[in-house]
Formats: C-alpha cells, sequence, structure tokens
C-alpha cells in the first residue's frame, strides 16, 4: 500500500504516489532555479509544466490511474533536467545566484519554541540553541531585561520562509545542491509526521 | 576539444531557426512544433523549447493566442509576426550562405 497525493499539474488534476510526487516537486524546484535569472521565468515553467501534465496523461489508462516513481523518471528524462536543457543549450550550467557566505540573522521557525529567535541566533553563530535559550531565561530573571530584549529581536529579525533563507540563515551558499538537500530533508520531515 | 560541447553549440543557432522555420508555414501548438524537431533530431530534451519559444516570443519575432482545446484546458498556439518574418529570412539566407561555405570548404 501506498499513500498517493493529489496535484494540479498545467490544469489537470492527477493522482501521484508519494515518492513520485517527493521527485516531482524537486524536480520542478530545480527548474525553477535554473530559470531564475530569466525574464518571463515564470511562463516558461507554466509552458513546462502544461506538457508535463500532457506526458503525463499518455500514461493513464483505465486501469492505471496513478502516476508512478517510474512514469516521473521516465518523463523527466524527455523532458531534460536543468544540466541537459543547459547542455543543449550550449551553455555551461552556471551556478544560479549562488551568493557564497551570504549570510543572514533569521528567526527559525523549524527548531522554534515559542518565536525561533534562539534557534534563529544558533543557526547564525552555529551553536546549540540551548546555550541561547540558558543566556535569555537567566537575563529574564535578572530583572526582565531578557523578555524585552526578546520582544525587540522577535520584532526586527525576520523569519527564515524560503529554502534560500533558510540557507543564508546558516551561512551556507544558496546553490542548487543546497536547496536540492534542504528540500530533501524538509520532505522527510513531513513523511515523518505523516506517519505518526 | 569536446565534441559534445561543439555539437551543441551547432544545435543552439539551427534550432531557433528551425522553430522559426516551422512556425512560417502554419501556427503550431508547442507539442507540434517538439513532434517535428524530434524527428528531424534536432532537439535532444524536450525542455530546451520552451526558454527558446518564450525569448522568441519577447523579442517579438512570435505572438501567441490561446485556443481551446477538447481535451483539456486551452492551448497555446504560436504564429510568426510580421518582424519574425523577415528575421527568418534573414537565416534563410545566412543559412545558405553557411553551407555554401562550409562545402567549399570540404570539397577543396
Amino acid at each position: 500500500m501506498k499513500i498517493t497525493v493529489s496535484i494540479n499539474l498545467g490544469g489537470y488534476s492527477f493522482n501521484i504516489d508519494e515518492d513520485a510526487y517527493a521527485e516531482l516537486k524537486m524536480y520542478l524546484r530545480n527548474l525553477e532555479l535554473h530559470f531564475a535569472g530569466e525574464e518571463s521565468s515564470s511562463e516558461i515553467l507554466a509552458d513546462i509544466e502544461t506538457r508535463m501534465a500532457e506526458l503525463f496523461r499518455a500514461k493513464l489508462t483505465g486501469y492505471k490511474q496513478v502516476i508512478n516513481i517510474g512514469d516521473v523518471h521516465e518523463t523527466i528524462s524527455v523532458l531534460g533536467t536543468p544540466e541537459d536543457i543547459s547542455d543543449n543549450e550550449g551553455t555551461p550550467t552556471r551556478e544560479k545566484f549562488s551568493s557564497p557566505g551570504y549570510h543572514r540573522m533569521y528567526r527559525d521557525p523549524d527548531h522554534r519554541i515559542i518565536g525561533g529567535v534562539c534557534s534563529g541566533m544558533g543557526a547564525y553563530w552555529n551553536i546549540d540553541p540551548l546555550i541561547v535559550r540558558i543566556i535569555f531565561i537567566a537575563l529574564a530573571f535578572g530583572g526582565g531585561l531578557g523578555i524585552l530584549v526578546y520582544l525587540i529581536l522577535y520584532i526586527v529579525i525576520p523569519e527564515a520562509k524560503t529554502t534560500a533563507q533558510k540557507i543564508e540563515m546558516k551561512g551556507e551558499p544558496v546553490n542548487i545542491h543546497n536547496i536540492k538537500d534542504s528540500v530533501k530533508k524538509e520532505f522527510n520531515t513531513v513523511r515523518k509526521k505523516m506517519k505518526f | 576539444m569536446d565534441l559534445e560541447n561543439t555539437k551543441a553549440q551547432m544545435r543552439k543557432g539551427i534550432l531557433e531557426y528551425c522553430i522559426l522555420s516551422v512556425l512560417s508555414r502554419n501556427s503550431c501548438y508547442a507539442s507540434d512544433i517538439i513532434k517535428e524537431l524530434k524527428e528531424a533530431e534536432v532537439i535532444v530534451v524536450e525542455g530546451t523549447l520552451y526558454p527558446l519559444l518564450t525569448r522568441q516570443k519577447n523579442a517579438g519575432l512570435l505572438s501567441y493566442r490561446w485556443e481551446e482545446s477538447q481535451q483539456g484546458p486551452p492551448r497555446k498556439y504560436y504564429e510568426l509576426t510580421t518582424d519574425g518574418r523577415s528575421h527568418l529570412a534573414d537565416l534563410d539566407k545566412s543559412w545558405k550562405e553557411l553551407v555554401e561555405s562550409v562545402n567549399r570548404i570540404r570539397t577543396r
């Protein structure tokens, strides 16, 4: 037995296996990054999604109603990975908007206890957020300063919402490989949560 | 020298020319263009076509209209603009010159 996900691709609705969905999502995310610098990149992506929907529909019959991982792999090989597409265009694969070491402080919503301020600081300095939390609690008992500082930081520091921001928070360069890794991690956490 | 890279460079210029040529006959749905390019073996992965179409459209060589389809959502039909036609005429000319030049060298 497998869990399926229902998606809307190019105006058609599909039932797709969970693992196939993860693969598809990663592929589309990579394409999005590949075309990020391009004028009307969203239009290119929409066109590709439409074509993908067409290829998927050709794979479904009265007996086969779910898109599986094999279908996704075949479709990707027909459409081409970002690397194939740039090879075909004759332009070398560029690392898109890789800002090496671009390092910003964000609030980390994935590991937060209250507002993600301490976990964000922990990720920024690469220390255990527990240490930051202990300092804040100590300050809070010493005249309530900790609470005030926390509130100010909560307002001032933005939350890391996108994958790119979460990578920036840790000071790693934002490029296709890191994003791929984080998306995989995100997906695995979601899957674990769903199992319980 | 990297053979694959040289081949890719050759295909790149030709592909844009081929798209315009396909569209010079009649307006087409993207999948029809793909079918023709695949049969002629000038395209390897389909994903290459879409950025090119959008770039040519942004450059004013192509335009598109939405057409209802019986099998699903409306489809984008591409056609050449007047600019596109004169662009294609230029490319036709330089293609002929190119073939002649290369042949002259090869048969010397």
